[in-house]
């Protein structure tokens, strides 16, 4: 019988816990974000919290992929910024956002670049290496990753897809599956964003693409239409906008400036994301290279990723 | 059984033996390639990191609590597959199957169907909280998940105990109750610790069914196999190597320890 009292008291307690966090007066949101901005998130939600104290940011990080059926089933979330814009666009089509505006709602871009592996073994300087015979391409599954629809996107405007398609020798579902393919050296190079790449400072070489061929990718956020504090979910919509919310995005290697030429298919139209991809690489040097100056100057705003990551051997925080 | 490995006919232990031992090894050498991949220095700098710990905590708290839950259900419905014959009891059986058959992502995708709906829909409402978005959900998918497993290994542990014991309790005048918790219960109790471990082992492992249902929020429902996966994502190998290293040594614990309480049982 004492076993049963024991079991009994336990579940009373726990019951209390559970009434009690339900009682909290504080209004969470909950925020419906692509795993890959994380990092950055998690910064916002600092920041956020700090100054609006009584707004709790509750993020369910999971692949872009699985949100769209989330939210379809639970109707519940206030924010949403999925990885990519395609996403956010099948939420549109769905109902679950109302005002998307693709001018106004999107405060970071993402850069494609190429990595290869750390020295660059086989010598890839251009899009058009890819082409080469016995270079081993990493692509991405257009199925299941939006990069994978760059890569033929970005290799069809080179006029060189069928032989890159030859080259292939992995075909990943998500982005990170490159990056590591690269990191462990099993493909010779690939072409990733460069928030992606800016994750493998120490093991991958980053080289920028020529800026015809360099992709501009649009990560929108939005609020939701069940929103329950949409007031609340709207300040932090826009502080993500602010200024201030696109300073952090830059931190972490997403182009922010929402000025950038992009033509119909969302390639570059000139060179003003030059001076960002000179950080990039020097941002790689300075990872593998203890002497290698952190300046403004030399790597921008990555310097705190670059002393990250120099902490550790292995990628941590 | 010593057989001489030189015998006649001895290469057929001799081959199995070495079955054993080529497979073990490549099990360590897995472990081991990955620390030696991580290196000393870093092994020491997320090892000392409070967020691992926090993690780790997480997951065995968690884990505790979804077993204790699946122990309170799969005892007794253990109990009633093992013994009693009450109608569709072969349905019942198919169904509390399904849980280990599905995969545990559909356990999650099922649990969405339930949360939205009445009543839940109106305490959700009434109290401004999402049901499952938090550590709750993440009990919520290890018991669902568990609970199934659980009971069915209560079953096992219930059959291989003779019913000669409870007739004779019942013939010398004991209740079924009394007969449950004062003969049952302690012959069973090797049994039951053995399968109480598998079970927390498989909900400290439960992963997909949170990817679907809760989704992570750090430091409140990232358990370790989710955290290892969102670690993956963001390119951070040195949590990765260094999480699945404690999740290695945690499961070698759980495994041990179960091997000593439940030395006897054939459970496992």
């Amino acid at each position: 019988m004492k076993k049963i009292n024991t079991m009994v008291v336990f579940l009373v307690i726990f019951s209390f816990f559970l009434v009690a966090q339900t009682y909290g007066t504080e209004k969470s949101l909950l925020f419906h974000a692509g795993l890959g901005q994380r990092m950055a998130l998690n910064e916002i939600k600092e920041v956020f919290e700090k100054r609006y104290p009584d707004t709790k940011v509750n993020f369910s990080y999971k692949g872009s992929g699985y949100f769209i059926a989330d939210i379809t089933r639970s109707e519940q979330g206030d924010l949403f910024m999925p990885g990519e814009e395609f996403y956010l666009l099948q939420a549109v089509e769905r109902g679950f956002l109302t005002d998307y505006n693709p001018k106004t709602d999107v405060p970071a871009y993402f850069v494609t670049v190429i990595i290869t592996p750390k020295g660059n073994p086989k010598n890839i300087k251009a899009i058009e290496d890819f082409a080469k015979p016995g270079i081993r391409v990493g692509l991405g599954n257009p199925k299941s990753c939006a990069i994978g629809i760059w890569h033929e996107k970005t290799f069809k405007k080179a006029g060189i897809w069928e032989k890159v398609k030859a080259n292939a020798t992995l075909s990943a579902k998500c982005i990170p599956e490159l990056g590591n393919a690269t990191q462990h050296k099993a493909i010779d190079g690939t072409i990733v964003w460069a928030t992606t790449a800016v994750l493998y400072l120490r093991d991958v070489d980053i080289i920028p693409i020529e800026y015809r061929y360099r992709g501009i990718i649009r990560l929108p956020v939005g609020v939701l239409k069940f929103a329950r504090y949409r007031e609340e979910a709207q300040k932090l919509m826009d502080f993500i906008l602010s200024e201030e919310g696109r300073g952090i995005f830059q931190k972490h290697a997403y182009a922010v400036n929402p000025g950038i030429p992009i033509g119909k298919e969302g390639f570059c139209l000139d060179g003003t994301t030059d001076k960002f991809m000179e950080y990039l690489v020097n941002a790689a040097k300075a990872v593998k290279d203890e002497s290698f100056p952190v300046t403004k100057e030399t790597v921008g705003d990555l310097a705190e990723e670059v002393l990250r990551q120099r902490k550790t051997e292995r990628a941590g925080d | 059984m010593n057989m001489a490995l030189g015998s006649r006919g001895g290469w057929w232990p001799a081959l199995c033996v070495g079955t054993a031992v080529t497979i073990v090894a490549v099990y360590l050498l897995l472990v081991a390639s990955n620390w030696i991949y991580l290196g000393w220095h870093d092994t020491l700098y997320f090892f000392s990191k409070s967020r691992m710990w926090e993690r780790f905590w997480l997951t065995v708290w968690t884990s505790t609590v979804s077993t204790s839950f699946s122990l309170l259900i799969g005892i007794p419905s253990g109990y009633a597959l093992s013994r009693f014959r009450f109608p569709c009891h072969h349905l019942v059986a198919s169904v509390i199957d399904l849980p280990i058959v599905v995969s545990p992502a559909v356990v999650g995708a099922f649990l969405f169907g339930v949360t939205t709906r009445f009543p839940f829909d109106w305490i959700s409402e009434y109290y401004g909280v999402y049901i499952g978005r938090n550590v709750y959900g993440v009990l919520l998918v290890q018991f669902t998940v568990t609970a199934a497993f659980c009971a069915r290994l209560m079953k096992a542990s219930f059959d291989m105990i003779p019913t000669r014991f409870e007739s004779v309790s019942r013939s010398l005048g004991a209740s079924p109750m009394r007969t449950f918790f004062k003969v049952v219960l302690p012959m069973a109790k090797n049994g039951i610790i053995a399968s109480m471990i598998v079970v927390w082992a498989r909900a400290a492992a439960e992963w997909e069914g949170l990817m679907l249902f809760v989704g992570a929020t750090e430091g409140k429902t990232d358990i370790m196999p989710f955290a290892i996966y969102l670690d993956w994502n963001g390119g951070m190998m040195g949590w990765v190597t260094s999480m699945s290293i404690v999740c290695i040594l945690m499961a070698v614990s759980a495994i041990t320890a179960m091997r000593m309480i439940g030395g006897r049982s054939s459970v496992w």
